[in-house]
């Protein structure tokens, strides 16, 4: 089991990789953005974009779906998030890209008041091109080694 | 198309309420089971017997709930090319089965893009808030707002 006392601040990992087809970014889109340029891949075509794209918030779902297969791996004690200090969404994400996830730690600290421990990182899913396609700075929680919580 | 609300359009301060999405538990573990199958997303059991005492939606699936009632009342009507992100989002309260979000964004602060005539930034606090009037989620968000031509 991997606790808060595990990490190690200024390490860095490549987490894992996902594609996405154009059929995941239809179905998400016409689900949760439905705008042209995510769900129709004629007027997308025409749009700014110069063809379809994923929703931004479709690329933060693979993002967590690697995050949690990680997590699984290596069995974190995870306890969930209390949220993210920033996103940004760099370039556009394109049906066959190949997304993968790097995610550098920033800073660890405990909680004073439970037996948990907040985790800073900096998440950067990449693509095939080198290019870096979404930045995260977030949080995440994470339980603490038992015998060492106060 | 001069009959959108384009950058110049916006005014700080400016309040916006809509919504009414209905959270269903099959919605919350059809999200889960492809983005974020921890127990207490995907497994009502598990999650009965979690910190949170039963299921829960996962935050990016509020946040992709959120991005659908914006689709649905804040971009018809509007100039907009997309978001480049958000920042200071917070998870505030769980989302479960049978809760009704809303959405209330307030524009916070208007960018001129240094780099291009042609668009601009609008900051837009917004907070999804429950049936009972509760904020489960914030954010601010950043999105492009394009420029009247010739202004």
């Amino acid at each position: 089991m991997k606790y808060f006392e595990d990490v190690r601040v200024g390490e860095s990992a490549v987490l894992g990789s996902s594609t996405i087809s154009e059929a995941e970014i239809l179905a998400f889109a016409r689900k949760y953005d439905p705008q042209p340029f995510h769900t129709d891949p004629e007027a997308a075509k025409t749009s700014f974009f110069g063809g379809l794209i994923a929703s931004g918030w479709h690329t933060c779902a693979i993002m967590m779906r690697i995050s949690v297969e990680a997590m699984q791996r290596e069995q974190a004690a995870g306890a969930g998030s209390p949220g993210i200090d920033s996103c940004r969404w760099l370039k556009p994400v394109r049906p066959g890209d190949t997304l993968t996830l790097k995610r550098e730690i920033l800073e660890a600290w405990p909680s004073r008041t439970k037996p948990i421990g907040f985790v800073r990182s900096r998440s950067v899913m990449v693509n095939q091109k080198g290019e870096t396609v979404v930045a995260i700075v977030g949080v995440t929680m994470l339980r603490r080694r038992p015998e060492t919580a106060a | 198309m001069s009959d959108l609300i384009h950058f110049e359009d916006i005014e700080v301060g400016q309040t916006h309420r809509f919504g009414g999405y209905e959270v269903t538990a099959a919605e919350i573990v059809a999200y889960a089971r492809q983005f974020d199958p921890q127990p207490f997303h995907v497994d009502e059991e598990a999650a009965r017997r979690s910190h949170f005492g039963g299921l829960i939606a996962s935050g990016w699936h509020t946040g992709a709930m959120l991005m659908r009632m914006v689709c649905d009342s804040a971009i018809p009507g509007h100039a907009t090319n997309g978001a480049i992100g958000f920042d200071d989002l917070k998870w505030l309260k769980p989302v479960r089965p049978g809760d009704v979000l809303s959405v209330e964004n307030v524009v916070v602060e208007k960018i001129e893009s240094r780099s291009r005539r042609d668009i601009g930034v609008v900051k837009i606090a917004g907070r999804v808030l429950s049936q009972t009037g509760e904020a489960v989620m914030s954010l601010t968000s950043l999105v492009l707002y394009r420029r009247r031509p010739g202004v």
